[in-house]
């Protein structure tokens, strides 16, 4: 005696309810999909924009003293010693020292506050990857003569507030640590954006070299370490701050706070949804069963006057709430799967959050773990609601449902 | 002879206050092994839930049953599940035919709940299919079916684990004299082969007339036994 035949002749019975409720289940499994895709993408991304753009590994100054007393950050000494022995190892793909300073930049009739980062030009671009975006000019050239003015890169909106052009000659202002305020010429080589109306208006790119020629020191902010791969951080964090002395070592994910801040909103954001849609899959669910059971009635009672035990009963509709709940998850997987492809391939684009210039491309994530989850945790959903209302089953009078 | 079913002193009693009603009151009855007994009685008079209390779907308010020479007032709803699932057949007037089983199905499902081998199973269920006419027949669903071949199917199922007691409730209700006639037929070559007592609630002058023995209700009480 087949009983998973028998479930599938009942459920077949009841088509037209049957169809609804697997319509429902697989809408709302497909929604769950959609959206967990949509998160994976976005957690991925700012992970990758956090750990492109601050290294998988950073190493910092211990003293947190500050030059001049300003707020100035140029507080880490001997970062040559620490990148020469770090580049032996061959888990490191980079390593780049930064440089962070601020001040003013003025085109002779008119200035403007900057907040600068001195970079390897040689190096840092190379890291940058899809999100370097230079609207106008060149990168800063690394082979300059020393006849030649330093080279630096605008944000575009800093840019566009001076008015300066591309091969402009500029002059930096910041104060030193001696005091005195330090001044250089440069010339524009190219503006860059990030999409981060913030960063646009104020950011400035130099060699590190021009920054010490403009301080007259020889230290950086920060050195940022690139790993081959990511899963090493942990391990490359621990050697780094057992090698070396008075220096702060942190992992991308201690400076990460936007892609904190965001998966905590997203998280909240789609926890309520997907609670929404797992009370949906539930109601439907047990109302598909409590109906089948009022329907059947008669045919429970049959049952138990035939000697059949209330928990085999229940055994049955649960049986074929599970079938309902499989087709469905079946159905909901392929149109989650399929409208996720589509939305792939249709190239669409997100609107640009509040702060920033630009939106971003709407991807979502197809991942097996994924879809085996959210499928488990619904046909979970499934039981739960089926032995709810099969627990009605339990309370028939086997004498008045037969008369 | 062995006493299977013994009633004494039953009552059962429906509702509360001015609109309770007395479904039994006071009944005795005594049906030995292999008798063939009948029920009869106007509507209202009792005779489904008299068939309820002696077929274990339902408990008398007051009075003793014993079955098989057990105390069934005194055991709780799970060993009532298992006493109808070892000792008792029902034959119900509209055949109460599980719609998702096939023929074969319905027939082997109290075999599969007693735990029957699938072997034994298949064998007695074909046998039973033969003797009733529906071996061809098996594997269609009880829709498929006309009224008489359903009831011969309910008789089949009610018969196929040899229960002690059959409890058969207005079994020709809803088939027509010829198809009555065979259902009887069957249900009296079964009692004489494997000795079950047979107690049939009916209207039915053709059927009381063809019992051993007729027990008369009219409201509740007992008039005579012949």
């Amino acid at each position: 005696m087949s009983w998973l035949l028998i479930a599938l002749r009942n459920v077949l019975r009841d088509g037209k309810r049957v169809v609804s409720t697997v319509l429902i289940i697989a809408i709302g499994l497909a929604a769950l999909l959609i959206r967990g895709g949509f998160m994976l993408a976005t957690y991925d991304a700012l992970q990758e924009i956090a750990m492109r753009s601050e290294g998988h590994v950073i190493i910092l100054d211990d003293s947190k003293a500050a030059i001049g007393g300003t707020h100035q950050q140029l507080t880490l000494e001997g970062w040559q010693e620490i990148q020469d022995t770090l580049w032996t190892d061959e888990r490191v793909h980079n390593i780049l020292p930064r440089a962070r300073f601020e001040g003013l930049v003025s085109n002779g009739n008119s200035a403007a506050m900057f907040s600068g980062t001195g970079i390897d030009p040689k190096e840092e671009f190379r890291v940058w990857g899809p999100f370097l975006n230079t609207p106008k000019g060149e990168l800063i050239d690394p082979w300059l003569t020393a006849n030649e003015l330093p080279q630096i890169m605008l944000g575009d909106q800093l840019a566009h507030t001076l008015k300066a052009e591309i091969n402009d000659v500029l002059t930096l202002h910041s104060l030193r640590p001696d005091g005195q305020m330090g001044a250089l010429q440069v010339r524009l080589s190219g503006l860059i954006r990030t999409g981060t109306n913030e960063l646009d208006d104020h950011s400035l790119l130099a060699s590190i070299s021009t920054v010490q020629a403009l301080f007259g020191i020889d230290k950086i902010s920060q050195l940022s370490i690139y790993l081959e791969n990511p899963q090493d951080t942990q391990t490359i964090k621990q050697f780094v701050q057992s090698q070396f002395n008075n220096i702060k070592v942190q992992s991308w994910q201690q400076r990460a706070e936007l892609h904190d801040k965001v998966k905590a909103l997203y998280d909240r954001i789609f926890s309520v949804m997907g609670v929404i849609i797992l009370v949906v899959v539930f109601l439907a669910i047990s109302n598909t069963v409590a109906l089948a059971i009022y329907q059947r009635r008669n045919e429970i009672a049959t049952f138990g006057a035939l000697g059949t035990t209330t928990t085999k009963i229940c055994a049955n509709f649960i049986l074929e709430a599970l079938l309902i709940g499989l087709t469905a998850v079946l159905v909901g997987m392929a149109l989650g799967y399929s409208i996720a492809n589509a939305i792939n391939l249709a190239d669409l684009w997100m609107p640009a959050p509040p702060g920033r210039s630009e939106g971003h491309p709407l991807y979502i994530y197809i991942s097996l773990p994924h879809y085996l989850i959210t499928a488990a945790i619904l046909m979970v959903t499934t039981v739960i609601a089926a032995l709810i209302a099969t627990y009605r089953a339990t309370k028939i009078n086997i004498a008045e449902a037969l008369s | 002879m062995n006493p299977r079913v013994e009633l004494e002193n039953i009552h059962k009693h429906y509702g509360s206050g001015d609109n309770g009603v007395a479904a039994l009151q006071n009944i005795n009855i005594t049906i030995n092994a292999a008798e063939f007994v009948a029920i009869e009685g106007p509507s209202g008079s009792g005779k489904t839930t008299l068939l309820s209390i002696c077929g274990l779907i339902d408990s008398p308010d007051k009075g003793s049953y014993r079955l098989n020479g057990q105390d069934i007032t005194q055991i709780n709803a799970a060993q009532r599940c298992t006493q109808r699932r070892r000792e008792i057949g029902f034959i119900f007037q509209r055949h109460q035919l599980i719609p998702s089983m096939t023929v074969y199905e319905n027939i082997a499902y109290p075999l599969f709940l007693n735990g029957t081998k699938p072997r034994d199973t298949r064998q007695r269920v074909e046998q039973l299919l033969e003797s009733i006419g529906l071996g061809h027949r098996k594997k269609h669903l009880p829709e498929q079916l006309s009224g008489g071949e359903r009831q011969r199917v309910g008789i089949a199922r009610a018969l196929v684990k040899q229960p002690k007691l059959v409890i058969a409730d207005e079994p020709s209700a809803n088939l027509d004299h010829a198809n009555a006639e065979t259902s009887l037929t069957l249900m009296r070559e079964l009692n004489r082969e494997q000795g079950a007592s047979f107690i049939i609630a009916s209207h039915d002058t053709m059927i009381i007339n063809r019992c051993d023995r007729k027990i008369k209700l009219n409201d509740g009480c007992m008039e005579n036994t012949g």
